[in-house]
């Protein structure tokens, strides 16, 4: 328990600040996208310690809500599906696709989407840890 | 409306999804008899965003302004409830505090998307009638 209160979850709630705020800053500076390029690796190791660290705990015979605590764990893991979307949107990838629906963007605009997207997760990736905490601390 | 905005919405209406759908399915399938009415507003709450979501994404104006209204006043409702009928809610619901334990984004991100969709809607309706004036 201790592992994981004095290491994984202050790397999680450090690389989602991080990605907040690399997120924030490609949103009023775009050219800045490859610097949040090389922030969501961090936050997929962060995300990935947590849980590792979060079901050592739950299959170490902690008696905390296993349902819950599994449901964010897979949100958790979920939400990083999300980051850099932006690519979705782009020409090469909307010309395969004949929904009309589909938007196609600038490269500035691929770099807004990712930008945005970052600081979404980054705040509902922090609010999920938060979570796993508070239901493994009621659980200690 | 600007891709960015949308698309950022779109992200923003699914994460919301994800939470409230995660919560709500989790608290009506195991103690729904505890607090029904927090709970199932929890799981409509969960099915509007979703459906806010699936609406921006295809471009369904009436339907993402409806949706976004609807999800306000709830919030409001709630919120305010909760506040002066306290004994009303023995649990919370995503709307609780106004949203509070979601850093109030179920307030903020109606309020966002109204602004924007309205916005859109009056450019529309302008870009509409330009042909007849001029006519």
């Amino acid at each position: 328990m201790d592992a994981y209160t004095g290491v994984v979850y202050p790397l999680v709630l450090v690389a989602c600040a991080v990605l907040a705020v690399v997120g924030l800053l490609t949103l009023a500076l775009p050219r800045l996208h490859r610097v949040l390029k090389l922030t969501a690796p961090v936050a997929y190791v962060a995300a990935g310690a947590q849980v590792v660290a979060v079901l050592l705990l739950l299959f170490s015979g902690i008696e905390a809500d296993m349902i819950l605590a599994i449901g964010y764990l897979i949100a958790s893991v979920a939400l990083l599906a999300l980051l850099g979307i932006g690519r979705l949107g782009t020409p090469e990838a909307a010309a395969g696709d004949p929904d009309p629906n589909r938007p196609v963007l600038s490269t500035e605009q691929v770099a807004r989407v990712d930008a945005a997207a970052a600081v979404i997760v980054a705040i509902a990736l922090a609010v999920v840890s938060w979570r796993i905490l508070i239901i493994l601390e009621n659980a200690a | 409306m600007n891709p960015v905005a949308r698309i950022s919405l779109i992200v923003a209406y699914a994460v919301l999804a994800l939470a409230a759908l995660g919560r709500s399915s989790y608290q009506i399938s195991t103690k729904l008899s505890e607090a029904p009415v927090p709970y199932l507003i929890s799981g409509v709450s969960a099915a509007l965003y979703l459906v806010i979501a699936i609406a921006l994404w295809r471009r369904w104006a009436g339907t993402a302004l409806v949706g976004t209204a609807v999800e306000l006043l709830g919030v409001l409702t709630v919120g305010t409830l909760g506040y002066i009928e306290s004994s009303w809610w023995p649990d919370e619901t995503v709307w609780t505090g106004y949203g509070s334990a979601y850093g109030w984004v179920p307030l903020l991100l109606p309020v966002v998307a109204l602004v924007l969709l309205v916005r859109e809607r009056t450019a529309r309706a302008a870009a509409s009638s330009t042909p007849e004036v001029a006519r």
